[in-house]
């Protein structure tokens, strides 16, 4: 899974926990629905927390206060999901700082639109990634928006 | 008309890079099918029932002779010599191939063109008035707020994954020539009662498998404020629409679910977020976008012209032709022409290469260089002085662009049907033939007066069946043609829904339950009563009595 952050390819400090009955140590990536049922027993985690966003989800409590998380992660399950490019803009918008990660079905010729929006870090699949896939981000060089 | 400035020239320029790569990519098989669909789609390039069919944007309309010729040479050297405008005001080329597509864009992107978001879950092509700046009902120019619309939609990161396809329309007009209220927004410039003017907003109006008419969700909206607002819109919608299934997925849907009243709760609450934000128009901007579309440099005197009243009392044919295809111009001395895409030899809205040529000429000749498209599939020179008519009308004659068939039964909207497209169910072009071929008396259509006919050829109603006075939608039972008919639809300001007749009708039944329709007007009207308020008094029942008459 090549991870970029800001273009370049970097080291992934985060361990993704999708049924997080039993944390492992270290800084965790968990669903943002776990979180909020159990925000409290996370509280007590060792390491860092960061919870991921799925589509369906509510981010009205994250955008109260995001810049608790270091990372907030957005997931795109296939190729036609378009709400985590809203969320991105919300999120950003709330005045978060923090690593915005877009994970899930992510391939090049969407990376363009989702820097746009505020990503900026990408968690590529295996099966997608091209190391020239970086240059995507430069084929629109003007924005109206 | 707009003219390019070096970002606008190097965003096309760039997009028709990317799409090269990306096309380069899918032939390697670097991306998958599936990936590949929602590209080309956002680029307009679909897979068609034959070939590939790409649809190229000609935003709000507009045509400069210069892009008319491109669009002549692109059917000639790509295509089989054709091309078909839709009701979109676009252009559809039917046999381009794949890896042709790339190059096409670059000759588009040469003259200012592109078919950026002409397909796909996006903001498609936004429309206007082919009247626009010349039609002496309007406000103001719509033209520069499609513009300003055209640049926000592009490339918009953030909405090029929507729930489903979306689309905008502007008028300026109490007239609405360019069926407003079934889009997914309407905008209507308006004036409110301090004299000053602003936006009425429309949300959530659409045809397809249901269709609704748009509702107001803002009464006046200042103007600066209208790419906020719409961003508000598109943000709500990409949001909530729903994406589990295509035909629910229209923000028609989610506005109807949840109530216009909610919707324009979360709207505005969105809207206060951002109203003050960069998408705030500022003055200086208006102006520019304003400044492209200044009245041409109309000739003070050509009222005094004498020769058009004289042509037109010894030239029937023309008399004829000067009531049905030409309109008021605001300029005295000036009127609006339209020219006929439905002679009865090709398909509704289809244009050869010879013909594109043509009429880029014409417009050099007479009509400051600029040509536009409307929504029922026809093309319009706007300002043509008096003198020029006569000359005019004998160059469309030749070109077989003079049929004085607008706002006929025969002025149909069609889409392409079967023949072409690979989701509908029944053939459309051959019951075209079939009602051109039975009505063909112009004297019997002028009769009849005003009557709107669209035909889509499956319940998605590209052909807006449902806004036809008379509409028709084909069926396919058991892999037989049927048609439904349905009656009292509008376009207009005063849009309705019209409602079906009943189940389908035999295709080769088609002209004749038509003239049992039409007939049944004659027989009811009242003294200069037109089709559609006939239908709206005496109601559908004895239409359809004497419709069903003919089948049993």
């Amino acid at each position: 899974m090549p991870l970029l952050i800001n273009r370049t390819v970097a080291e992934d400090n985060w361990l993704t926990v999708d049924k997080p009955t039993e944390l492992p140590a270290g800084n965790i990536l968990v669903p943002l629905e776990d979180y909020l049922e159990a925000t409290e027993a996370f509280s007590a985690h060792s390491g860092k927390v960061a919870v991921e966003v799925t589509p369906d989800d509510d981010i009205t409590p994250l955008l109260a206060e995001p810049n608790r998380f270091e990372l907030i992660a957005i997931h795109f399950p296939d190729f036609s999901e378009g709400r985590g490019f809203s969320f991105a803009r919300l999120l950003r918008r709330a005045g978060y700082t923090g690593q915005l990660r877009a994970t899930g079905y992510v391939t090049r010729d969407r990376l363009g639109y989702m820097q746009r929006c505020g990503f900026n870090a990408f968690d590529i699949p295996d099966e997608h990634y091209q190391t020239d896939d970086v240059q995507a981000f430069d084929e629109i060089t003007v924005h109206y928006q | 008309m707009y003219q390019y400035t070096e970002k606008d020239q190097q965003l096309v320029n760039d997009r028709v890079e990317q799409y090269r790569d990306q096309t380069h990519r899918y032939l390697d098989k670097k991306i998958p099918e599936d990936d590949f669909r929602p590209l080309r789609l956002m680029n307009g390039l679909y897979i068609q029932r034959h070939a590939p069919m790409l649809r190229v944007a000609i935003p709000y309309g507009m045509l400069s002779s210069t892009q008319m010729r491109k669009l002549a040479h692109i059917a000639r050297t790509y295509d089989k010599g054709y091309g078909h405008f839709t009701t979109r005001t676009n252009i559809q080329y039917n046999w381009p191939q794949l890896e042709d597509v790339p190059d096409i864009l670059a000759e588009l992107a040469s003259v200012q063109m592109h078919a950026i978001q002409t397909s796909g879950n996006c903001i498609r092509n936004t429309t206007t008035d082919p009247l626009a700046g010349v039609t002496p009902d309007e406000i103001e120019d719509p033209r520069p707020w499609c513009e300003a619309i055209r640049q926000w939609s592009t490339l918009h990161p953030e909405f090029a994954y929507l729930p489903r396809k979306f689309k905008i329309a502007v008028t300026a007009s109490p007239i609405d020539r360019a069926a407003s209220q079934i889009h997914d927004i309407g905008v209507h410039l308006v004036k409110n009662s301090a004299g000053e003017t602003g936006f009425e907003i429309l949300v959530g109006g659409g045809l397809g498998r249901t269709p609704h008419l748009g509702q107001q969700i803002h009464p006046f909206l200042e103007k600066k404020h209208l790419l906020s607002y719409l961003e508000a819109i598109l943000r709500v919608y990409n949001l909530l629409g729903r994406r589990d299934k295509k035909y629910m997925a229209r923000i028609k849907i989610l506005v109807n679910k949840i109530g216009i009243e909610a919707f324009k709760e979360k709207v505005e609450a969105e809207w206060q977020a951002i109203k003050n934000s960069d998408l705030e128009l500022p003055n200086a901007e208006i102006e520019r976008l304003q400044s492209h579309f200044q009245p041409h440099a109309y000739q003070a005197r050509a009222s005094e012209d004498l020769t058009l009243e004289a042509q037109l009392n010894t030239d029937p044919a023309f008399n004829t032709w000067y009531k049905k295809n030409t309109a008021e111009h605001k300029q005295p001395g000036y009127r609006v022409v339209y020219l006929s895409l439905k002679s009865f030899s090709r398909p509704a809205g289809d244009i050869s290469d010879q013909q594109m040529e043509a009429i880029a000429d014409l417009a050099d000749q007479y009509s400051f260089g600029e040509i536009r498209a409307t929504f029922n599939q026809n093309l319009v020179l706007a300002d043509i002085e008096q003198k020029d008519l006569y000359a005019l009308w004998k160059a469309l004659v030749t070109l077989d662009l003079a049929k004085p068939n607008i706002g006929t039964l025969t002025d149909m909207i069609v889409c392409p049907g079967y023949d072409f497209c690979s989701l509908a169910d029944a053939s459309t072009l051959d019951i075209a033939d079939q009602i051109n071929a039975r009505f063909d008396d112009l004297d019997y259509l002028y009769d009849l007066g005003d009557i709107h006919l669209n035909m889509s050829g499956c319940l998605n109603a590209c052909g807006h069946h449902h806004t036809g006075h008379i509409g028709i939608m084909g069926v396919d039972n058991k892999g037989e043609f049927y048609y439904q008919i349905r009656l009292g639809g509008s376009a207009s300001e005063e849009a309705k829904l019209g409602t079906a007749l009943g189940r389908g009708y035999p295709a080769d039944k088609i002209a004749d339950i038509l003239e049992a329709i039409l007939n049944t007007y004659i027989e009811n009207r009242l003294e200069g009563e037109p089709f559609i308020k006939t239908v709206d008094r005496i109601g559908i029942k004895p239409f359809k009595e004497n419709a069903n008459a003919i089948t049993h």
